[in-house]
């Protein structure tokens, strides 16, 4: 861990950055059809709940990273384990995140570069960032914040301008009933993109008020999950359902269809620098997690030197994990859904939750008990900054 | 350690120079496309024209001679068993690298959508990622695709610019028209509740002609290019085309009539008084109570009286009331054709299909499959029509009610 | 926070036999009574150390009853105010009744001192080393035969520049005086817009060779120790030869070095200078050099401009905001123009794509090589300028741009879009405030011209990141480079790009100033008066009926 610490306002930046990332690339939740909007809500509500499951084990244990608390919680072999198994989640979430991205970028505008190279390019931004630490990411964030603020607002009044919202495609609502709605919900979008807050839990250590974590966390897991709500309800407004589903990068269709007073057509550079501007943050919080997991699990003193190997490591990932677009679609909708991201994100984390309640639980009935304890430890000073 | 850093930087930095920038392509590098026309030849090969633009001969002007002398496009021809491979054929014959990013018009001919319908050849433009959706689509009238190309046009210097601003003029002007594009098309062939509607174009003249840029050198051009009329598709094959007041009266329904002129008898005279459309909107609601649904019409027109050939009293509120009256008998008379002329053509291109489907989905689903040949042409449709006269224009009465008779 | 030594040499042999004799030489001089008695011996010792130098006037004198005592008077023409030396030195000694009498000369020191040399300052020196930096600094020395001390008068003078208007700070509205190369005048000129004791000033001697009197200059309470401190430490590790300007100093206790951008502030204005100070800056102020460093400085601090305070809030905004999307078309202009006609046509409308086309048709460079052409055809003309004397200034930059620009349109080498797209990226560069900002968003632009020729948008945006990374990253002096926009202050927020009404400004800057962050008291926003008549509600004494 190094010594940053980072603000409330920068955690939800942070945070809202990171939800938007790559959601807006990718059709998310588009099995539940024109009711997409309404299974990102449900989505949302169940990244509250995950959300609360993640700050408890953080109010347990305030100032140590995950990978620390890992190791007391389930003891130290099986903790370690679990940390590691964490870390090369991360990993493997960071790279393909690249991945999505340089497809898009591929797909689109560069269809003649190599996609190593475009990966290579962002690999090495995320490797520089990442090297200067927390403070700068969270820094740089509140910045990048509001351009992309900026750019959503004008993309927005560009859309509704050029009038080709069409509200009528977005019924009947629930045409087919709730239950494609919630099953789309509990198989994709409760994980991507809420369930990945779980990487925030590395980084609540640095926040330098706790008291207001759980807040923070809850309002900018709502306010993106409105964004990404009303983000896709536009998206298929704009182009039919039928339409959305055939898409790979619905936002991009979205945003060529606007033509506003005969010249302002065209406009596909909005999507890259919206995309560029989020996915930059989540591999960037992805591969910092990883970093600091490995940093703190093998006990490396500057973490920094760690950024570059790994980022390699990533980059190579990016290229390896799928041989074309379809297979790495599928395996990220139905493959990893299933098991990784259930068992990562919502069961351990619960179970982690109700040992450490018992724990504490006993350690209170033993404190109370014991009315003069000895001290065991000095208490060290934090540093101020 | 130092020094292995900047090492490392060199190297990574000049392979990305030295391999060249695999994207990159200057703008003289490129031949701008500003049209596409897919015809069908006798030996049933996709036969591809594509328009090129002549930037110098287009911009002219500052670099000092050059414009009036040569077109400001050329056309080429090629072809092929399907339409990307006609498109790679045709690269033979051009200098430089295709460029598609500002093909604004995608030509059909008539034949070919009639015989063999549009859905085999529209996937290798939606593939493209360089190929706009928002390009307008049009289908040939009485000539070849190609042809539409050809022609070279006074006033506006690239032809596809004529094409789509006519079209689109003609939709705010008359709503004779409208304007369809890429997306529109490929999203009524994949919807079960709406068939596809197109525009139509062609050539009045002889084509012969229209190439050569004398053609442009007159104040009257011999061979012109003009709006014409909606295509009507049923599952992607075209089988009617409407025109006039036919043409506008699916343009109405579809809500997409901006301003409009309707022509009325009055007093056992014919054509005494126009009346504009200034605004208007139609709503088209279903009711599934029974087995068929009925759907309702409603239109609601305002405008003005713009010309008037009679003696009428136009200052007299009930005259007005009457003349109302009369517009919306007209109005629905004219509606009311043309939903029967298509249900006669079995094909629902005003999306009443949709409209039940939004109200009713349970219902839709066991109509969905025979929605076009059994529902459809025996569907009950009311039109209700409310027009507005609120103005007269600059005048009130005609100067003929003055005049001493 | 680490700075770097920029004149570590290598010791070769050669250096090392040099040092070896100075260190004799020096070693001479060490013993803490250094002056000797005989008046001659120290006269001596002086016209060999700086090797009977002609400038170096020694005007011997004889004093006292019978004029039985040897003085000398010792000073540096051209570096000495000649009426001070003449009237209040030489005159006075002369002239004066008290030392006709018997004296004895430890008696004629106090006498010197107390009675007869009418200049303010004076100081008693007894070893070289301050002898001959007194000397050296236009002070003029007394030596008395027979005392091993002597007396330096202060009268420093001589033809300085005088107090002129800035040439690089311009200003509509405010002062415009500027400072000058003698570190008195400006201190002063700071002195006389700030009139508070609390205003603290602590000189240093820096460079072995040049000594030059370098002053720090804070308020005291409202500047931040730990910076103050800093500073201090920083400025007394300095060891080179000599400091020429402000910038030595600037380069040699920077935070960073492997940047681009600068992290302390130079200016000319004593109102800029105050007005920093008043928010809990400290000023560096050197001798020899106009230009006074402001540290810590930040990101923000260079797109503002004096003026900005002294106009109305939403002027002032309005050009603050123009200054930023000016700064950002400076950075990415030929970026974009090379991204958008190489990579992603399909973004300009087709009318100008045709227009654009058409150009280049007879073009034979790729659109960055033409850019690079442009852009070193600008840099060419820019340095030229500068050195250009007054006269031809004009004539150059009317034949530079009509005619070079219009000729090479016209010869094809260039398109005209690009010299439109060149000329105003240079002209948006000339309208950022802080010189040292354009100069590396000139360097920082030509990155972003090769990220756009092999990347397009991607490449720009990419690069974008970086930079704002790289900025963010920065520290002043302990304070993050980007605050108040990324730490996001909100009070201090309001001063970036808007530019609050004054009576908005309750507090100081957090990370900069210390302790007393109160600025203002309540209530300071203007109010219309409160009846229709013009009666100061104050004075409505109790009881009496209000007249309305």
């Amino acid at each position: 861990m190094e010594k940053a610490k980072i603000s409330a306002y920068q955690l939800f930046i942070l945070i809202v950055l990171f939800e938007l990332g790559s959601a807006l690339l990718v059709p998310i939740a588009i099995e539940a059809k024109q009711d997409a909007w309404l299974a990102i809500l449900i989505g949302m509500v169940g990244g509250f709940c995950l959300y609360l499951v993640y700050h408890g084990l953080y109010s347990y244990y305030p100032d140590i990273p995950p990978t620390e608390y890992l190791q007391k919680i389930m003891g130290s072999f099986l903790g370690k384990i679990l940390a590691f198994i964490y870390v090369l989640y991360f990993i493997y979430l960071s790279a393909r995140v690249l991945r999505d991205f340089g497809e898009m970028l591929i797909t689109s505008f560069y269809w003649d570069t190599p996609l190593f190279i475009l990966n290579t390019l962002m690999a090495l931004l995320v490797i520089y960032t990442v090297r200067k630490g927390i403070e700068v990411l969270a820094r740089t964030s509140e910045l990048l914040f509001v351009l992309i603020f900026l750019l959503g607002i004008s993309v927005l009044f560009l859309i509704v301008v050029s009038g080709i919202i069409q509200i009528s495609n977005l019924k009947p609502v629930l045409e087919e009933g709730i239950k494609p709605v919630l099953k789309t919900t509990f198989t994709q979008t409760l994980y991507f993109p809420f369930g990945e807050v779980i990487i925030f839990a590395m980084i609540l250590p640095y926040l330098n008020r706790p008291a207001k974590v759980k807040q923070i966390g809850l309002l900018a897991i709502g306010f993106s999950g409105l964004i990404l709500a009303s983000v896709m309800a536009i998206n298929v407004s704009v182009l039919d359902v039928n339409n959305i589903t055939r898409s790979p990068f619905p936002l991009l269709s979205t945003i060529q269809t606007i033509e506003v007073a005969g010249f302002l057509e065209r406009l596909d550079v909005y999507f890259i620098l919206i995309t560029v501007i989020g996915v930059f943050f989540k591999m960037c919080l992805f591969f910092y997690a990883s970093v600091v997991g490995t940093a703190n699990l093998f006990k490396v003193k500057e973490s920094a030197r760690l950024a570059f190997p790994l980022g390699l490591a990533i980059l190579i990932l990016s290229i390896t994990i799928a041989s074309n677009y379809s297979e790495h679609i599928k395996e990220g909708l139905h493959v990893i859904t299933l098991y990784l991201h259930l068992p990562l994100q919502v069961i351990i984390p619960s179970l982690l939750l109700l040992i450490a309640f018992i724990k504490n639980k006993k350690k209170k009935r033993k404190q109370s008990k014991n009315l003069f304890p000895k001290r065991k430890y000095r208490l060290v000073e934090r540093d101020k900054k | 350690m130092n020094h292995k850093w900047i090492l490392l930087f060199l190297i990574m930095t000049s392979t990305v120079f030295i391999s060249g920038c695999w994207n990159q392509k200057e703008l003289n590098e490129l031949a701008i496309i500003s049209a596409m026309a897919i015809d069908k030849n006798e030996d049933g090969k996709y036969v591809k024209t594509i328009q090129l633009v002549n930037p110098v001969n287009v911009a002219g002007g500052l670099q000092g001679g050059g414009s009036g002398q040569s077109p400001t496009v050329t056309v080429y021809t090629a072809m092929g068993d399907s339409v990307l491979e006609a498109h790679f054929h045709a690269t033979s014959k051009v200098s430089r690298r295709l460029y598609h990013g500002h093909a604004n018009l995608i030509v059909i001919s008539e034949e070919l959508a009639t015989e063999e319908g549009i859905i085999d050849i529209l996937d290798a433009f939606e593939r493209d990622p360089e190929i706009r959706m928002t390009s307008r689509v049009v289908i040939a009238h009485h000539t070849k695709a190609g042809d539409l190309l050809k022609s070279l046009t006074a006033i506006d210097k690239i032809p596809a610019e004529k094409v789509n601003g006519t079209i689109q003029t003609t939709e705010k002007a008359r709503g004779e028209s409208m304007e369809v594009n890429l997306q529109d098309v490929v999203t009524t062939l994949t919807s079960a509740g709406k068939e596809t509607v197109i525009s139509g174009f062609s050539l009045k003249g002889d084509i012969q002609q229209g190439k050569k840029i004398e053609n442009i050198q007159q104040s009257e051009l011999d061979t012109t290019i003009e709006s014409d009329g909606l295509a009507i598709f049923k599952e992607g094959k075209l089988v009617d085309w409407y025109q006039g007041e036919m043409s506008r009266g699916v343009v109405w329904i579809l809500d997409k009539i901006h301003q409009t002129d309707v022509i009325l008898d009055r007093e056992g005279q014919e054509n005494i008084l126009t009346y504009t459309i200034l605004r208007q909107k139609t709503r088209v609601s279903a009711d599934t109570t029974n087995d068929l649904p009925v759907l309702t019409v409603r239109v609601r027109a305002e405008g003005d009286i713009r010309e008037v050939r009679s003696q009428i009293d136009l200052t007299d509120p009930y005259e007005i009331l009457d003349i109302e009256k009369e517009l919306e008998k007209e109005i629905k008379k004219q509606l009311e054709n043309t939903v029967i002329r298509t249900q006669q053509n079995k094909s629902d291109i005003f999306g009443f299909g949709e409209v039940v489907r939004r109200s009713d989905p349970q219902k839709w689903k066991n109509m969905k499959n025979d929605w076009n040949d059994t529902y459809f042409p025996n569907l009950k449709v009311n039109v209700k029509v409310e027009a507005f006269i609120r103005r007269s224009g600059n005048r009130t009465n005609s100067y003929l009610s003055d005049m001493e008779q | 926070m680490s700075y770097v030594f920029i004149f570590k040499t290598k010791e070769s042999k050669n250096d090392r036999k040099i040092q070896e004799i100075n260190n004799q030489n020096q070693s001479n001089n060490r013993p803490p009574n250094l002056i000797e008695s005989s008046l001659s011996k120290n006269l001596e010792v002086i016209k060999q150390k700086t090797g009977n130098s002609s400038d170096i006037i020694i005007r011997p004198l004889k004093i006292g009853h019978n004029s039985q005592i040897k003085i000398a008077i010792l000073y540096v023409k051209g570096m000495v105010d000649n009426q001070s030396v003449n009237d209040s030195v030489i005159e006075s000694i002369m002239n004066n009744q008290n030392l006709s009498e018997k004296l004895i000369p430890q008696d004629v020191l106090e006498v010197l001192i107390e009675d007869v040399v009418a200049v303010g300052g004076i100081k008693v020196v007894s070893d070289w080393e301050k002898l001959f930096t007194a000397l050296m600094s236009g002070e003029t020395i007394t030596l008395i035969d027979g005392i091993s001390k002597g007396v330096c008068a202060s009268t420093q003078g001589g033809q300085r520049r005088s107090v002129q208007e800035s040439t690089t700070d311009v200003s509509i509205r405010g002062s415009k005086e500027a400072f000058n190369e003698s570190i008195e005048t400006s201190i002063a000129m700071v002195r006389r817009i700030i009139n508070n004791t609390d205003l603290w000033v602590e000189s240093f001697n820096i460079g072995k060779m040049t000594k030059t009197e370098v002053s720090i200059m804070y308020i005291n309470g409202i500047a931040k120790n730990e910076i103050i401190e800093e500073v201090r430490k920083r400025l007394k590790g300095i060891n080179i030869d000599g400091i020429l300007e402000s910038g030595y100093i600037e380069q040699l206790i920077e935070d960073q070095t492997t940047t681009t951008f600068p992290t302390i502030y130079h200016t000319e204005r004593p109102d800029t200078v105050a007005g920093n100070l008043l928010e809990g800056k400290i000023a560096i102020f050197v001798n020899g050099t106009p230009f006074v460093l402001l540290v810590p400085a930040l990101f923000i601090d260079f797109f503002q401009s004096a003026e900005d305070y002294y106009e109305r809030f939403d002027i002032a905004t309005a050009i603050r905001f123009l200054r930023t999307v000016i700064f950002f078309i400076s950075l990415v202009g030929p970026a974009i123009y090379i991204a958008a006609t190489t990579f992603h046509q399909e973004m300009i409308p087709t009318e100008l794509a045709i227009i654009i086309a058409a150009q280049r048709e007879s073009v034979p460079f790729p659109a960055f090589i033409e850019a690079l052409i442009m852009e070193i055809t600008f840099e060419i003309l820019r340095e030229a300028g500068i050195r250009m004397p007054k006269a031809m200034g004009s004539t150059i930059s009317i034949v530079g741009a009509l005619v070079i620009g219009q000729a090479a349109i016209q010869a094809g080498i260039v398109s005209p879009a690009m010299v439109i797209v060149v000329s105003l990226t240079a002209i948006a560069s000339f309208a950022t405030p802080s010189y040292a900002v354009a100069i590396s968003a000139r360097l920082v632009r030509f990155i972003f011209m090769v990220s756009a020729a092999t990347f397009g948008f991607y490449g720009i945006i990419l690069v974008f990141i970086m930079l704002i990374v790289h900025l963010c990253s920065l520290r002043s002096f302990g304070v993050p480079y980007m605050s108040p926009l990324a730490p996001f202050i909100r009070e201090e927020a309001g001063d970036t790009i808007f530019r609050r009404p004054i009576w908005a400004y309750k507090k100081r800057p957090r990370l900069i100033s210390g302790q007393n962050r109160v600025s203002q008291g309540e209530d300071q926003k203007p109010q219309p008066p409160r009846t229709r008549i013009m009666k100061n509600t104050t004075n409505v004494e109790k009881g009496e009926p209000n007249e309305s």
